[in-house]
């Protein structure tokens, strides 16, 4: 039988090619409650697209350092907005009520910062 | 818990938090019942076609029929959804402006998604709710009998395109526009749309409405994968296998690119979200020395366009490779075979915004509670809150999700399968087929590959 053989060659490859295509990105583990430093400096951010693992109800804080006002949006539920100053070490805080990826993005730089995982 | 009255701009246009990825395992155990199953399919299934779309189906009471056909019922129908339309497109000119209007919720939730799943359980409702279809007949009575006549012939070779090109600017809207929770955008999109179709119905009569509007064929396109439909003979409507259903697709220019559309673009809003695509979308729109909007809304047309062309090519070239045709019959084939594209599509929708479906649709009913954000509280909806009854549990979202991706990829299979059956000459029926059951197993994996997170 070569088309079965063939078939099952296939179905290996298959298989094993998903496998590595998985297995780069792994997630981070939902443990101590989130700390996420972030520095606005010259029109430029860090980070920007990390991800993060959080659980619903924790505390997620981000520590801010800018030189521009910007407005600092999490597109969660309920969703939350602050003001982002132009001075160093801001400290922003709150929590998410519903599981899902919460994106956090600097409105006036159109960037985003993080993809919080918010899982139950 | 309560849902913030002016939330911000994202994708979409409505905001709020997105679904979350699909675990590994989920993903995985999906991809190898897929491959497993489409191999089987090929070296061990039937060798003789056994759908039919001509076949009777079991016949349901006579006087559903009637009822359905009845002049009240269709006008009582079509009344309300103009009722609804009228209400929802007041909401967007007079109401809140935030992306909490009811209209944004209706234009992107209930009309797209909330279509397919009516179509897919009733049939190509859309034809029977249109609101333009029946501000089109109303106008058509009002004016003299001269007149009224279609004035030119519908240009056949234009097939499903201008429809493919309305779904296009649709998901454009919705996916890479600059900003797709702006009203004035909304409503002049909805004005053009509107404008467009009583031009064409006028010129070309309800045929233009049937082939050129995009929620008509893509209502229509669902809609073959439903149980019920009419018995080709009597008209009656019965119940059957969508199987036989789904071949009864007709093959007119562009329905394979208008599916394209379909499956390209939600790909490419799962693919958009991925980080891997935001961080290279930041490193090559600096270059631009554009506005920051304008140069992300280029490079997302652009994404766009790529995975919707990946997909017509990718899905042309795989019905055309086969052995044993010639040339003419070569290039029928991708039409002859479009239909199996749909259980694809319809399982990927469903698959990426099923949540979106059933938890912002119940916030988009509510908003319509209150059009015009002057604490109206109609039928008591405004004040309730959203039950999120798919995002508070992940497994059972994510074990759905790839339920509906595989389910699509599965039916996509047979019905392809059963297609070549009848298409390809004998001694070819199986290497034929090859390329295409390898193309959907591509289709179904890159879809469980973004639904696992890109």
């Amino acid at each position: 039988m070569r088309l079965r053989d063939t078939l099952t060659l296939a179905w290996v490859a298959g298989l094993s090619c998903g496998l590595l295509a998985c297995s780069n990105s792994g997630n981070q583990p939902a443990g101590a409650a989130p700390v996420v430093d972030v520095t606005i400096a010259k029109g430029q951010v860090t980070p920007t697209n990390a991800t993060v693992a959080a659980k619903v109800h924790q505390q997620i804080t981000f520590h801010v350092t800018s030189d521009a006002t910007d407005e600092l949006h999490v597109h969660s539920t309920p969703d939350h907005k602050f003001e982002v100053a132009a001075a160093p070490n801001q400290t922003f805080q709150f929590s998410v009520d519903v599981p899902g990826n919460v994106e956090v993005e600097l409105h006036h730089l159109d960037r985003t910062i993080a993809t919080i995982q918010v899982q139950p | 818990m309560t849902v913030g009255p002016a939330t911000v701009v994202l994708a979409h246009g409505l905001g709020g938090s997105g679904d979350l990825p699909v675990p590994y395992a989920y993903a995985m155990v999906g991809a190898a019942w897929a491959l497993t199953f489409t191999f089987a399919l090929v070296a061990f299934a039937w060798r003789r076609p056994r759908f039919d779309p001509r076949k009777p189906g079991r016949p349901l009471p006579a006087a559903l029929t009637k009822i359905v056909d009845a002049r009240a019922t269709r006008w009582t129908a079509a009344a309300l959804a103009l009722l609804f339309t009228v209400w929802a497109v007041l909401a967007g000119v007079w109401g809140p402006r935030s992306n909490s209007n009811a209209l944004l919720g209706v234009f992107y939730v209930l009309l797209w998604v909330g279509l397919v799943a009516a179509s897919l359980a009733f049939g190509p409702v859309w034809q029977a709710i249109s609101p333009m279809r029946t501000v089109y007949l109303v106008l058509r009575r009002m004016t003299p009998k001269r007149l009224r006549r279609p004035h030119l012939a519908y240009p056949a070779s234009w097939g499903y395109r201008p429809a493919a090109a309305g779904l296009f600017a649709f998901v454009w809207l919705e996916l890479a526009s600059p900003d797709p929770a702006s009203l004035p955008w909304v409503r002049s999109w909805l004005l053009v749309y509107a404008v467009l179709m009583l031009g064409g119905a006028w010129l070309c009569g309800q045929r233009w409405l049937a082939r050129a509007d995009p929620f008509g064929v893509y209502s229509m396109a669902v809609s073959r994968l439903s149980p019920f439909r009419r018995n080709p003979a009597t008209g009656k409507i019965v119940v059957g296998n969508p199987l036989d259903h789904l071949p009864s697709l007709q093959v007119r220019p562009g329905v394979v690119v208008l599916l394209a559309v379909l499956l390209g673009s939600t790909a490419f809003d799962s693919f958009s979200s991925s980080p891997t695509w935001r961080a290279f979308a930041d490193r090559i729109s600096r270059g631009f020395g554009m506005p920051a909007t304008v140069s992300s809304s280029v490079l997302r047309t652009l994404g766009m366009v790529v995975f919707i062309c990946v997909v017509a090519l990718t899905f042309s070239l795989a019905a055309r490779a086969t052995g044993g045709v010639d040339a003419e019959e070569r290039r029928a084939l991708p039409g002859q075979l479009a239909h199996s594209l749909i259980p694809i599509v319809v399982g990927y929708i469903f698959a990426h915004y099923l949540s979106y479906l059933v938890e912002r649709g119940q916030q988009a009913v509510f908003a319509l509670a209150d059009p015009f954000g002057q604490g109206w509280n109609l039928l008591g909806l405004a004040h309730l809150h959203v039950a999120y009854v798919l995002s508070t549990h992940p497994p059972v979202l994510a074990g759905v999700k790839v339920a509906c991706v595989v389910t699509g990829h599965i039916v996509a299979v047979i019905a392809a399968h059963d297609k070549a059956l009848r298409l390809l000459p004998a001694g070819h029926q199986l290497t034929g087929q090859l390329t295409m059951m390898l193309t959907m197993v591509g289709y179904t994996f890159t879809g469980l590959y973004l639904l696992f997170g890109g």
